[in-house]
């Protein structure tokens, strides 16, 4: 049969719980907008019943402790997408700083191939214009121009890589080494049966600001999270973290190495490392090897002509441009062959007023080089890549963009604090408070009359 | 689904709203759809070769224009010679009566003469600078009145220039043939002298390309002189070789009323299209001493009213008549280049025209369906912001009383 005591030591109980509670609701309502907090719930557990006799009662309830609320599958694809995410940013961020070369202006390779065309249809006009010659003479100067200055920007922009390379990689070290240092602590915790908690949170969003740099894959073990990146390469295990290096490569460029040294850099595939070095070793090369090509065809197949024709004083038509023995490096290098005007050789008969060579340099125009396209069409074709590029760079930072708001929300359903949630729990623990202390107090009443039983104040 | 923080959400709504109104006020501010290759890849290469398909054809145009002016000018001129020849066929027809005095024949020769002057000043016809009838020596006037003697203006009696004197290699010496309406041109190989120059010309008269009697000599000033026989038409020599010195005619050697070509037969085309080109000049060769010869028929005329001859003066006014008849037909292709000209001219504007359309659809935005977009966008904004401020502060704490 329960007594007085029994149920003066179940309401403290109680009030002990809902303290508790109130405290765990006082946290979450404090952690509404910390960035990876993951709300608690208190444990609520049924204190054991004591037997009397035939039957058995309760004995109030106990706070067991509390629990973090977490999807573990949601935030594993909220890391993957945050790696494909800061990926596709740093490939776009490169691009858009490439594309306005490509953009048509005044002054693009374009606009300057069909300048050198026009500027030559013009002096067939009068092929002993002086002025008409000074034109095709400045236009070739602009297109030599313009093709240095698009692969100038390539080049710079590859170059420029570099540097975010190595502080991307220094800044992996430093993350790898706070979550291989919470490793332990984490491990302790669930070894005792209880939950990682805010350590857990912490460690969550390292691991997340580490998608944001690299690949990495996570795998649970008894002493905490394994990362790896690359094809395997270990980042964290246990307490340990491995550093990554860079090294300057034959190419001139920074190269990522794992701890042994061994050449990673091809293996990291997202983040804004895996997004940089995709735009530094193939996307941007990939670019700088057309406009080479371009230059490189398109200058040959000019000198060809101007080698058919004769000069203004019929001497037979040297080089117009100058290009170098390889075609990689032609968009940097070509430049103009001739300074002077009276070397256009415009004529076919060697007099200076016939223009009958100029048939043979407006045929470059039309005829296909040997890549199977005409000059335009081979610009067209590198618009149309960096175009694209841009483009889906775009889309892929735009869709990712939007798949994390979506798993954010997910997570933050399961995971986030709803202040409207709390505040009604906050009633609720509170209501449940002042019953419990209610109890008591109804408890110290019939104590009262209990132990004034006889006396002339209880008469 | 618990739904615990709008934030992210109202955040990410605005950002693409005002994203979306910013593209929208963009392409009713520039008018394009397109302002950059990764607004539409596929467009913007298009783009590039629509774009040089406009410089061309903006370039034929000008093209155009600047062959109508000087087209223009070359029929103007053969219109002058036409006139000319047929004041020369009336000239004739007066001089070929029988009844007319000897004053009144040298008056007819002395006009016959000014109308040679005439065609041979239109067959000199320059339109800025190019000789509208001189094939492509068109920098100068391809009719040169010729003379019997050329001298070079190297060599003296003291220090003569002689058949073994080297010529410099690689330097061409020409002579116009007023006789044979031909050229001989010698260009000096290594090792070559004025005897192989000599020996050159001594082939030529050979071979009739040079009238008989043509000769290269060393004259007692030491100079080397060209020289012909023939004292009705003569001849034009000229060289670039240092050696030589400027070639030039001697003083008293000209020949009354002889002209010698000194143009070539090449004919310049210019591209007006795609696949268009006209030619941009009719040789004088082809014109003036080519089939019926209009500068020997005109001093043909000249000489036989000289002579008081009726009978020659007829026959000289048959030959003017053909050389009328044959100049009317050379000058239809010229008319027709003329016409097609002007046709180009048209096409080329529709052609623009065509262009610039396709351009529009390319990259252009169409401006009532663009500033619908930005209306529209600007309500999507203005709702999603209106949304927030209701939404955002809204919570269960607002509602429970302080007590």
């Amino acid at each position: 049969m329960s007594s007085i005591t029994s149920i003066l030591s179940s309401a403290t109980q109680s009030l002990l719980a809902e303290t508790g509670a109130l405290q765990v609701t006082s946290n979450n309502i404090a952690n509404a907008n910390t960035p990876g907090y993951s709300r608690q719930i208190p444990v609520f557990q049924e204190a054991a019943p004591t037997n009397d006799g035939n039957f058995s009662i309760g004995n109030g309830v106990v706070l067991e402790g509390y629990q973090s609320v977490r999807d573990e599958l949601v935030t594993s694809q909220i890391q993957q997408e945050t790696q494909s995410q800061s990926s596709a940013n740093a490939q776009l961020n490169t691009l858009q700083q490439i594309q306005p070369t490509f953009t048509t202006s005044t002054q693009d390779i374009g606009t300057e191939i069909s300048a050198l065309f026009t500027s030559l249809s013009g002096l067939s006009t009068n092929a002993t214009s002086s002025a008409e010659r000074q034109s095709v003479l400045a236009a070739g100067n602009n297109l030599a121009s313009a093709f240095n200055a698009a692969s100038n920007v390539l080049t710079a922009q590859q170059t420029a890589l570099n540097s975010p390379v190595t502080q991307d990689v220094s800044q992996i070290n430093q993350l790898t080494q706070q979550i291989a240092a919470l490793n332990p602590q984490i491990a302790e915790l669930t070894a005792t049966g209880q939950d990682g908690g805010s350590l857990q949170d912490q460690q969550n969003q390292l691991v997340l600001k580490l998608s944001t740099l690299t690949n990495v894959s996570t795998t649970q073990t008894a002493q905490g999270e394994t990362l790896t990146t690359g094809n395997g390469t270990p980042l964290v295990v246990g307490s340990q973290s491995y550093a990554l290096q860079t090294a300057t490569g034959s190419d001139g460029m920074q190269h990522v190495l794992d701890q042994n040294g061994a050449d990673i850099t091809t293996a990291i595939s997202s983040g804004d490392l895996g997004g940089m070095i995709q735009m530094r070793d193939t996307t941007i090369p990939g670019l700088l090897n057309q406009l080479d090509t371009l230059a490189n065809q398109f200058g040959t197949a000019f000198n060809a002509a101007q080698a058919k024709g004769f000069d203004q004083n019929g001497v037979a038509g040297g080089n117009f441009f100058t290009l170098p023995a390889t075609v990689a490096g032609s968009a940097g290098a070509i430049s103009m062959a001739i300074t002077s005007p009276t070397k256009i050789a415009a004529s076919s008969d060697g007099t200076a007023g016939s223009n009958g060579n100029v048939a043979n340099f407006s045929a470059v125009q039309t005829n296909v080089l040997a890549g199977g396209n005409t000059p335009g069409e081979a610009y067209a074709n590198l618009v149309y890549q960096v175009g694209s590029l841009t483009s889906n760079a775009n889309a892929e930072s735009s869709a990712t963009t939007a798949s994390l708001l979506q798993l954010n929300d997910q997570l933050s359903s399961v995971s986030g604090v709803s202040v409207d949630q709390e505040a009604a729990n906050l009633i609720t623990f509170q209501t449940a408070y002042q019953a419990a202390a209610r109890v008591i107090s109804t408890m110290q009443a019939m104590f009262s009359v209990t132990m004034t039983m006889g006396t002339a104040a209880a008469e | 689904m618990r739904v615990v923080n709008m934030v992210p959400d109202m955040e990410y709504a605005v950002q693409q709203s005002q994203q979306t109104l910013s593209a929208a006020l963009q392409q009713v501010s520039t008018g394009l759809r397109v302002n950059k290759p990764s607004d539409d890849p596929g467009a913007s290469a298009s783009m590039v070769i629509s774009l040089a398909s406009s410089a061309n054809v903006d370039q034929y145009t000008s093209n155009v224009s600047a062959m109508q002016a000087q087209m223009q000018t070359a029929d103007s001129a053969l219109n002058s010679v036409i006139t000319s020849l047929n004041t020369a066929v009336t000239v004739a027809t007066a001089g070929s009566t029988g009844t007319s005095s000897a004053a009144n024949d040298q008056a007819l020769a002395a006009q016959a003469q000014g109308l040679l002057s005439n065609v041979i000043a239109q067959a000199n016809t320059s339109y800025q600078g190019i000789y509208s009838f001189a094939g492509s020596a068109s920098s100068s006037p391809p009719f040169v009145a010729a003379s019997t003697t050329y001298t070079s203006q190297n060599g003296t009696a003291a220090a003569p220039l002689s058949t073994t004197t080297p010529l410099t290699a690689g330097s061409v010496t020409t002579i116009h043939d007023a006789s044979t309406s031909e050229a001989f041109t010698f260009t000096a190989a290594a090792g070559d002298t004025i005897g192989d120059l000599a020996s050159a010309i001594s082939g030529a008269v050979t071979a009739g390309t040079l009238s008989l009697g043509t000769t290269a000599t060393i004259n007692a000033k030491g100079e080397l002189a060209i020289s012909t026989n023939s004292g009705t038409h003569g001849i034009v020599a000229s060289s670039n070789d240092p050696v030589l010195g400027l070639v030039r005619p001697l003083w008293g050697t000209d020949v009354a009323n002889a002209y010698a070509y000194v143009g070539n037969s090449t004919v310049n085309n210019v591209q007006i299209g795609d696949s268009a080109t006209v030619a941009t000049n009719v040789p004088g060769d082809q014109i003036f001493t080519a089939g019926a010869n209009v500068i020997a028929s005109l001093t043909g005329l000249i000489t036989a009213l000289q002579s008081g001859n009726s009978a020659i003066v007829t026959s000289s006014g048959a030959a003017v008549s053909a050389a009328l008849t044959y100049v009317t037909q050379q000058r239809v292709p010229l008319d027709n280049t003329i016409s097609q000209l002007n046709d180009q001219d048209s096409f080329l504007n529709q052609e623009t025209l065509t262009l610039t359309t396709q351009q529009n659809a390319l990259v252009g935005v169409n401006l009532a369906t663009a500033a619908t977009s930005l209306s529209q966008a600007e309500l999507d904004n203005t709702a999603v912001l209106a949304a927030a401020a209701k939404v955002l502060p809204q919570t269960l704490l607002n509602y429970l009383s302080p007590g």
